[in-house]
């Protein structure tokens, strides 16, 4: 078959890719985005766009899909050779580019364009869950077909039902993950088992959180009694306050978006927030790293694709979907990005490229682990504003 | 002839205005126009819907006065930071410039080129190489370990002076070739004068280079100050939560928690308190000559 990938090369990549979110481009464009901050600004409060369900997708005329697909994905979340076998099977031309770096840093720069209902030079993205559900209360994404969309029935029963999109009619979970922490054990001489064995003064300095208030604050939360399903301000500011004792303390060593990956295998940092899927990629190299859910819990995350009202090509987006939903397809994505599938029944497929991915327990996590693991809840704008508020003043702006 | 002669000295008159007019366009459009929108955005309240907010100008000077008592750690410390950077420039760039100047002979243009060189590779590469120079596992940690010259969180990477490194290491090239610039234009005879007059080498410098070389040391200190006090690379990449910038807050604030009001009243106060700064220092050095 054209599209088959050959499982030694699949290997190879796995140890020589870098992670999924890496940062590099993301200062860069913030710097960029602050220069022209000042000229986009007076427009900003131009637009008041109502809360609305989302738009319903362009009528089918019964033609295939064709044409260009634009594609904007995180860096290093595709497989070699995927974008190639996608084009040969469907005849599209994809546009894949790597230029999603972090959910709130896009939403600040494409906001601008969407409420004007101007393109935004991608006809499908992959926000992670909370992001997406902004964007469609805001309006901003169509529907997925449901007749473009055959494989839907191979999604994780429990995604297809989630709160934040109940029968998954806008967002099409991607990938998911645990938020987790990592930790170099010939560094730290000691397994990491809860969170208080992050503030043992022998790791002053040497320890990383997430700046994002999710992903950061979620598992110290779940430590202090608190919830991530039924979040309140009292819980949240209570763990912020715990952050801003232990950043005084020196013990924090840097708030990171996904580029606490270079300073864990560096060596600079002995214990670090983390995303499952990175920790994979990483202990190809390092075999001293671990990932551990502490036991007071951690959280996940599911990124998700969605087809923003702006987009150019619907169906073509819509057949990408499709494609990525197919088990052969999907196992190749997972192969590389070592994350937790959102389709069911995977291990199969997964030991076709390799045995030992279907058994791992990273990407095939045991129920132990996921009884451990929180989702958030669905956040009212509001809320995510006011959580990023307060972590915001902790993580010193 | 008299026709033709008013009409050539008419177009020179024209002349030095159409010839500042592009400036003066893009000044317009990528400055004026973004410096007024940027101050009502500082003076504007905010309501309405929470990520697509209405902003009404209001004459809000609270703006001001939150964001400078909430963030006035980081803005005493950015302005630490560039203060010890700009030093530093000026005492490594000083003897270099001043050898190029004079000592090089025909290597002046290789050595020119040398300094020149780094910047080719872009600034984000060149800031996270010190990264890995800096880990706390390399050799440099090692070495002054062994001497026991590390700071005190015994390690180099996330303290200030990796930032401060940074800094002085991102932005010396604007100090060193405004230096070069005014020291190359020193008559060497007025060296061999003072000489003549058995002046002492440091009296030569103290009271022939040093003034001549004035204005250079002025425009380089303030292309160094300028852009240090609002970097915020260096603090994300080679600092720690301990020492973060303004720059990082006025990121954090425009691009996370989305309070343009707050963003932006810290940037156009920022921009105050530099052209403050700016203008003392000028009058300190009292030359008017800029380079």
């Amino acid at each position: 078959m054209a599209n088959q990938i050959d499982p030694g090369l699949l290997s190879q990549f796995a140890i020589a890719r870098t992670s999924r979110r890496r940062f590099l481009g993301g200062s860069a464009a913030a710097a960029a985005a602050l220069a022209l901050g000042g000229a986009t600004l007076a427009a900003c409060g131009s637009n008041d766009s109502g809360s609305t369900a989302s738009s319903s997708a362009p009528a089918d005329d019964g033609s295939p899909a064709s044409g260009t697909l634009r594609v904007s994905n995180w860096p290093l979340y595709m497989a070699d050779g995927f974008v190639a076998a996608f084009q040969k099977a469907t005849g599209i031309t994809v546009d894949y580019k790597e230029d999603f770096n972090d959910n709130e840093e896009w939403f600040a720069k494409n906001k601008e364009p969407l409420s004007r209902k101007q393109d935004i030079g991608a006809d499908l993205a992959v926000p992670t869950t909370f992001m997406a559900t902004r964007l469609h209360s805001l309006g901003w994404l169509n529907e997925i077909s449901e007749s473009a969309w055959s494989n839907k029935k191979n999604l994780r029963p429990d995604l297809l039902e989630a709160d934040v999109d109940p029968g998954r009619k806008f967002s099409a979970p991607y990938m998911s993950g645990l938020v987790g922490i990592a930790y170099n054990r010939a560094a730290t001489g000691r397994d990491i088992k809860t969170i208080d064995d992050i503030w043992d003064p022998k790791f002053k300095g040497k320890v990383s959180l997430f700046s994002d208030a999710q992903d950061g604050l979620g598992m110290l939360m779940l430590s202090q009694g608190g919830s991530v399903t039924q979040p309140t301000t009292e819980a949240i500011q209570k763990a912020a306050d715990l952050v801003k004792e232990q950043k005084d303390k020196g013990q924090i060593r840097r708030f990171t978006g996904n580029d606490y990956a270079d300073d864990l295998a560096a060596g600079n940092i002995a214990i670090a927030q983390a995303y499952s899927g990175d920790v994979v990629q990483l202990q190809a190299d390092n075999p001293d790293l671990q990932f551990i859910v502490p036991e007071s819990g951690g959280t996940t995350f599911v990124d998700t694709m969605v087809i923003p009202y702006t987009t150019q090509n619907q169906k073509a987006a819509e057949a990408w979907i499709n494609y990525i939903y197919d088990r052969p397809n999907y196992a190749k994505l997972i192969a590389h990005t070592q994350y937790v599938p959102v389709l069911s029944d995977m291990t199969a497929e997964l030991d076709k490229i390799d045995p030992k991915l279907g058994s791992n327990p990273l990407i095939n996590p045991p129920k132990e682990t996921l009884d451990k693991v929180k989702g958030w809840a669905p956040l009212t704008d509001e809320q995510t504003q006011e959580y990023n508020t307060i972590y915001a003043a902790v993580t010193g702006g | 002839m008299a026709g033709v002669a008013s009409s050539s000295r008419q177009r020179s008159r024209i002349a030095p205005y159409l010839m500042i007019l592009p400036a003066l366009a893009y000044l317009a459009v990528f400055f004026v126009v973004p410096f007024f929108s940027l101050a009502r955005t500082s003076l504007s309240s905010s309501g309405g819907s929470v990520f697509m907010p209405k902003l009404t100008f209001a004459w809000d000077f609270g703006n001001y006065t939150d964001a400078f008592s909430l963030y006035q750690d980081q803005i005493l410390r950015s302005f630490g930071y560039a203060f010890v950077a700009t030093i530093l420039c000026l005492l490594l760039a000083f003897p270099l410039a001043y050898v190029i100047a004079f000592k090089a002979g025909r290597y002046k243009n290789l050595l020119l080129g040398l300094v020149i060189l780094p910047f080719f590779v872009t600034f984000l590469i060149r800031t996270l190489a010190w990264k890995t120079i800096l880990a706390d596992d390399g050799w440099v940690v090692d070495l002054l370990g062994t001497m026991g010259a590390l700071p005190s969180e015994g390690r180099l990477l996330s303290t200030s002076w990796a930032v401060i490194g940074g800094l002085t290491y991102n932005w010396i090239i604007f100090m060193i070739l405004p230096l070069y610039v005014s020291l190359e234009k020193i008559d060497p005879r007025l060296l061999e004068a003072s000489r003549d007059l058995y002046s002492p080498n440091r009296r030569t410098f103290g009271k022939v280079i040093l003034p001549l070389a004035l204005p250079g040391v002025l425009a380089g200190s303030m292309l160094v100050f300028i852009p240090s006090v609002g970097d915020f690379i260096n603090a994300d990449y080679l600092g720690s939560t301990q020492t973060t910038m303004i720059g990082n807050v006025i990121q954090k604030q425009f691009l996370v928690v989305k309070d343009y009001p707050a963003a932006a009243a810290l940037s156009l106060g920022l921009m105050a308190l530099i052209l403050v700064g700016v203008l003392l220092y000028t009058r300190a050095l009292g030359t008017e000559d800029l380079v």
